[in-house]
């Protein structure tokens, strides 16, 4: 929804002079072609007939009363304005804005949108106030420019901002003003009180006032709850509604704001979904945020504090681990307790020294149940563990009730005391409540625990301040102490059920896990000199706050300080961020974990929303301009081309060159894929017109010359000794070039070239299966000794043939068919002349029949193999001279080089022709008679 | 779409552009129209060759049999004594006539239309030149009216167009053939678009005649002077510096215009005719070999009525 308005509308009158420019148009004619013409004096000679002068072209008028009209309409000014404007009125007109978190993602749009009623509420003369639902203070009616101003200073802010304040202001404001125009801009949710504002909204649209609520499509996102467990670090992604978008990436940012990992959710019907980042542990010790992606809310972060660091924990048993009654044992009911929260280190069964081995795991907490300590090495690290900043945890037993070491925040009477046994007349005894000095306090001491038996602290000065739990007849149960920067914890119950029901509460657990939390902290504890001082509970001061974009920053002036357990949701007093100093903050979430986002349900107030547009008017004056201006040029160009002074050749000329010019935008590889393919099917094309042989790129530059001109001058050696003409030999690569078209493939091996593609080598074998000739040269012939350990070249052509299907080679024997193709050779020389030359094996000869001078097999071999670098000794230069000296030497080995080469591509070309060339003489006397 | 038509001129006396087309003069195009020129004498000159006949002359030609009732001066005693027949000894007729070609390079020729292959004033100096070439091969002299005298001359082509290119500032202004001074007998070949004053071209045509000259006249057309196929508002330019006529819609001037064009040419046809002249006519759109053998021709036919 939007609307035009004109800024000078009585401008538009002159659309009334339309009609008469159409009719000076129609008289005006386009100025005359002109001709050269010799007979011109013939054509003076002619009697004037009647001279109607030719009509504007329709196009042109047309063309020409759209440039008048725009004109026009230019000079009225016309705006468009995208946002619900509705006629101007003068009534006094107020924006309510909600400045939530929520309504932080969109918040440009918004303020734009504000900024579009407050400029044409300006337009038309009104007075403006501008309130955001989190302040408290009466909305005031002011010019334009100062609600502006006031509209453009707000920021939204990290929580839910309560509008129960904001809604008595409206309604003070709507009595004020009962015929004032009041949008509210709201961020759709529920939360903050929507439904009270809503009511004083329709309260004062009762009363007269026009009422009208902008809301956006944006569903805002929110996480909420999040939780470092023993296994993963879980988080709950909130959504308004079902129309909200369906997945979310969740983001986990360590304290420098590198992203550590990343998951997406998705929410399927529900409005919760739980993301779940699988990190190691220690990774996601370092997570300090996690951040939806893409909103930037503070309701989209959560802040992750020292409380939930994953410790691991390193359990010691006293007595030795009984696998077949766990239940007796004391180190199962650790297990469990921590397993949910901490990650659990246990020592081999059997291991010598359990404490020492997993002191070397460098665990954040060590719990002893029931051990007791000798002085010892064992004693010595475990007391440099604790000085340096761990916690020992320690349960009374059996064994320590009758130890005496030192590692503990008290010191202990012999023998415990037995609470309601046989031999009592006490009872079973239960918790004290906790006091607020210790670190408990927020737990509420259930009543059903009771202690039967528990080891006694001697009375000594201070006990009352290291006690952190206590019986209900003031015993300590759970005392503490600062040893260096550690701490160690001492319950006096023993771990397993047989002096209390503790480890089996869930108290248990939270003691636990609060102690787990302490450790590394280097915050006064409750038990220390300075902080037994204060009477007042602990409380920590805010160090980085949230605004409500979701960035971390200074705190602002309102940030007030909170107890270490504030559970109350976030406010302006306390905005969500990081309390404390340190490493030992705390984190305050912009939700609490059972908070939920809901979508307000405007329909049931009686208020109708509409969305909100973006954008702020947009004058269309220069628009206008521009299109009068491009119909001048464009008129300017027609009237030229009717007269015939511009050719239209030059123009497509003109049109071509810009498409050139335009052309090289097009994508880089689009166009390489486009000329790399005819270049492949021309160099294909000419190959299968006319027969030539090949080798293969090596990548070595000065090989591949070799290779190419050395079957150059095989090729014309070839045209002038035989009836065949080979065209120029070309080099292919087989991994993208088609081999079909090359009877013979020369390939010298290089050690240093990798090894080609399965994909290539399947290539290969089935060029080869097909009926194609690969001549492996490996160019080793010198440096080949026999029983030596195979060359570089010889390796990689092992490697190479290992992925095909090469059948039985054999040393070209005196016989075979390929030493008599055109020559008659002894065998294969190139550069060197002592290696051998290797063809796929005959068959056997057949032993009854005579023997054959030659013997062949139906096909030609696949494979040739030789060592004696062929290409170097056949390179000749331009004039003909060799470009390499052989060994050992001589015009005669280069001719048998030559003729060798010869045989090759007879042999591939001709096959076995040869072995039935000699029976000629007998198939003629045969047909003479 | 159709392409309207366009035209182009250029001022044959070299110097300031008339339209939009590059700027040419005579002397600019004169070497193409040697060029063309001497492949069109070379085809024509094999179309129709030269007189080679018993006739006029002094070089010998053939004896032949002395026939009964003609004068017996003719018989030659030297090789009628040689056997008992009489013979009478034949010359070559060598009735070499005087050429004078004249080649109309008014700027009103200087004019091409989009439909012509050629302007008229190329194809008029081309077809000139070329018809020279072939008179000279027949054993003509062959002379630039006003400009040289009549020679016969292997390079006559060559020769011509020099003439024509140092005199290109003084021919390029007359429509009408120069008034010189002919011999008796002379041949004149008139080539030009004849969109000259017509009484003046028949009291020039008149001294022709008077002076015993005969020959013919070729008039180059460039098609779109013929169907004037023009249309819309148009401003027609006259070449030769006459005032631009306007037309309303040029569409509707087409057949009064033909009508008129029509009876200019009848008009110059009936000149030629009366003074005994051949009246020839070429369109620039049509093969400029194809004019000159017809102009080669028709001077064969002018040579056997005299």
């Amino acid at each position: 929804m939007g609307g035009f308005s004109f800024a000078a509308p009585l401008a538009l009158i002159g659309l009334a002079s339309l009609p008469f420019i159409y009719w000076l148009l129609r008289v005006i004619p386009p100025r005359p072609r002109e001709i050269v013409f010799p007979p011109t004096k013939i054509l003076r000679e002619l009697q004037r007939a009647e001279e109607t002068p030719s009509k504007t072209p329709l196009l042109l008028l047309l063309l020409r009363l759209a440039l008048a009209a725009a004109l026009v309409l230019a000079m009225a000014g016309p705006v468009w304005s995208p946002s619900g404007t509705v006629a101007a009125s003068s009534a006094p007109t107020l924006v309510a804005l909600d400045d939530s978190w929520a309504a932080a993602p969109s918040w440009e749009r918004r303020l734009s949108a504000g900024a579009a009623l407050i400029e044409s509420a300006a337009r038309s003369g009104a007075p403006v106030a501008v309130m955001t639902v989190s302040e408290t203070a009466a909305p005031t009616l002011s010019e334009a420019a100062r609600a502006l101003e006031k509209l453009r200073s707000a920021l939204p802010k990290p929580y839910f901002s309560n509008r129960r304040a904001a809604a008595d202001a409206l309604a003070a404001f709507a009595r004020a003003n009962p015929k004032a125009r009041i949008i509210w801009i709201s961020d759709g949710l529920a939360q903050g009180e929507a439904g009270a504002f809503a009511k004083a909204l329709s309260a004062a649209a009762d009363s007269g006032a026009r009422v009208e609520v902008l809301t956006d499509d944006h569903a805002p996102l929110a996480l909420a709850a999040p939780a470092n467990d023993a296994a993963t670090l879980g988080v709950d992604v909130l959504r308004p509604d079902a129309s909200a978008p369906g997945a979310a990436t969740v983001a986990a940012y360590d304290a420098k704001g590198r992203i550590v990992g990343r998951t997406s959710v998705a929410f399927g019907a529900s409005l919760r979904a739980r993301a779940t980042l699988d990190l190691p542990v220690e990774l996601r010790n370092d997570v300090s945020m996690l951040r939806i992606e893409g909103e930037n809310s503070a309701g989209a972060v959560a802040l992750l504090d020292a409380r939930s660091k994953v410790r691991r924990v390193a359990l010691v048993g006293g007595a030795g681990l009984d696998d077949a009654q766990p239940l007796l044992s004391p180190v199962y009911y650790l297990e469990k307790a921590l397993g949910p929260f901490a990650q659990l280190r246990r020592a081999r069964p059997g291991a010598i020294d359990p404490i020492q081995t997993l002191l070397a795991e460098r665990p954040n907490v060590m719990v002893l149940a029931d051990v007791g300590l000798a002085p010892g090495d064992t004693y010595d690290a475990l007391n440099r563990f604790v000085e340096e900043g761990r916690a020992l945890i320690r349960f009374a037993g059996p064994r320590l009730a009758n130890a005496s070491d030192d590692l503990l925040p008290v010191r202990l009477r012999r023998n415990g005391r037995v609470l309601g046994g046989a031999m009592s007349w006490e009872t079973p005894k239960s918790l004290a409540e906790f006091d607020a000095t210790s670190p408990f306090f927020g737990l509420s001491a259930s009543k059903d625990v009771s202690i039967q038996r528990q080891v006694l602290a001697e009375p000594d000065p201070g006990l009352a301040q290291k006690s952190w739990a206590r019986l209900s007849d003031g015993t300590p149960l759970v005392t503490a102490e600062r040893r260096g920067k550690g701490l160690v914890v001492l319950f006096h119950v023993n771990a397993d059920t047989s002096w209390s029901n503790l480890p089996i509460s869930g108290l248990f657990v939270d003691m636990l896990k609060r102690i787990c939390a302490m450790s590394g902290e280097s915050t006064p504890l409750p038990g220390d000199e300075a902080a037994a001082t204060a009477a007042e509970p602990q409380v920590l001061a805010p160090m980085k706050t949230l605004d409500g974009f979701g960035v971390l920053g200074a705190p602002g002036p309102s940030a007030q300080a909170i107890q270490a357990h504030f559970d109350g949701p976030a406010s302006a007093e306390h905005p969500p961020g990081l309390y404390g100093a340190g490493d030992a903050f705390i984190a305050l979430q912009s939700l609490r974990a059972g908070d939920d986002v809901t979508r307000f349900d405007f329909q049931s107030t009686g208020l109708a929303s509409t969305a909100l547009a973006s954008g702020a008017p947009v004058d269309l004056r220069g628009a206008l301009l521009a299109a009068a201006l491009v119909a001048f040029i464009a008129d300017a160009v027609i009237v030229l081309v009717l007269s015939g002074k511009l050719r239209l050749r030059p123009l497509a000329a003109a049109a071509g060159a810009v498409i050139v010019l335009v052309a090289p935008l097009h994508p880089q590889d689009a166009r390489a894929e486009s000329d790399a393919k005819p270049i492949a099917v021309q160099r294909d094309r000419e190959a299968a017109l006319t027969t030539r042989l090949a080798y293969v790129v090596s990548g070595d530059a000065k090989i591949d010359e070799v290779s190419r001109s050395g079957l150059e001058a095989l090729s014309k050696a070839l045209s002038m000794r035989t009836s065949f003409s080979p065209g120029d030999p070309v080099g292919v690569d087989p991994a993208k070039d088609e081999l079909a078209f090359y009877p013979m493939l020369y390939w010298p091996i290089v050690a240093t070239a990798p090894q080609p593609s399965a994909k290539t080598a399947a290539k290969v074998a089935a060029y080869m299966k097909q009926g194609g000739t690969v001549v492996f040269d490996t160019r080793d012939a010198l440096a080949q000794r026999p029983g030596d350990a195979p060359t570089p070249e010889t390796q990689w052509l092992r490697d190479f043939t290992k992925g095909l299907d090469i059948p039985e080679l054999e040393v070209v024997p005196q016989d075979h068919v390929i030493t008599k193709t055109f020559y008659l050779l002894d065998g294969f020389v190139g550069r060197y002349a002592s290696g051998e030359t290797w063809v796929e094996a005959l068959p056997p000869d057949p032993k009854e029949q005579a023997a054959r001078p030659v013997r062949a097999t139906d096909s030609v071999s696949a494979i040739v193999v030789t060592s004696n670098d062929l290409a170097s000794a056949w390179a000749q230069d331009k004039r003909g001279q060799p470009l390499f000296p052989l060994t050992p030497g001589g015009a005669r080995q280069r001719e048998l080089a030559l003729r060798g080469g010869v045989n090759l591509v007879m042999y591939t070309l001709t096959g076995n022709y040869k072995s039935d060339q000699v029976h000629v003489r007998d198939l003629l006397e045969r047909l003479g008679q | 779409m159709i392409r309207p038509i366009t035209t182009t001129a250029y001022d044959p006396a070299g110097g300031a552009r008339i339209d939009g087309a590059v700027a040419a003069d005579l002397a600019l195009s004169l070497p193409r129209m040697v060029h063309r020129a001497h492949e069109i004498a070379a085809s024509v000159a094999y179309g129709a060759h030269g007189r080679r006949r018993a006739g006029q002359g002094e070089t010998f030609w053939q004896y032949r049999p002395f026939t009964n009732g003609e004068a017996a001066h003719r018989i030659d005693w030297r090789r009628s004594a040689r056997s008992d027949q009489l013979y009478v000894r034949e010359r070559e007729w060598e009735a070499a006539h005087d050429y004078f070609l004249w080649m109309d390079c008014s700027p009103s020729m200087a004019f091409a239309s989009s439909l012509a292959q050629d302007d008229k004033l190329s194809r008029g100096v081309t077809l000139g030149l070329a018809l020279a070439d072939v008179l000279v091969r027949g054993g003509e002299r062959v002379a630039a009216l006003g400009l040289t005298a009549p020679i016969s001359a292997r390079d006559i082509i060559d020769r011509l167009s020099r003439a024509l290119y140092d005199d290109a500032r003084e021919t390029a202004c007359g429509e009408l053939p120069l008034d010189a001074p002919l011999r008796p007998r002379a041949r004149v070949v008139l080539i030009s678009d004849f969109l000259c004053d017509l009484d003046a071209l028949a009291s020039r045509l008149r001294r022709f005649a008077d002076a015993g000259v005969a020959g013919a006249l070729l008039m180059i057309t460039d098609p779109s002077e013929e169907s004037f196929p023009f249309s819309g508002e148009t401003l027609f330019l006259d070449t030769d510096g006459g005032p631009a006529f306007h037309a309303g819609d040029a569409r509707t001037l087409r057949a009064a215009y033909a009508k008129r064009f029509e009876a200019h040419r009848e008009a110059v046809r009936e000149a030629a005719r009366a003074f005994g002249f051949l009246f020839l006519q070429h369109h620039t759109d049509r093969p400029a070999a194809e004019a000159a053998l017809a102009l080669v021709m028709g001077l064969h036919g002018i040579e056997e009525e005299l």
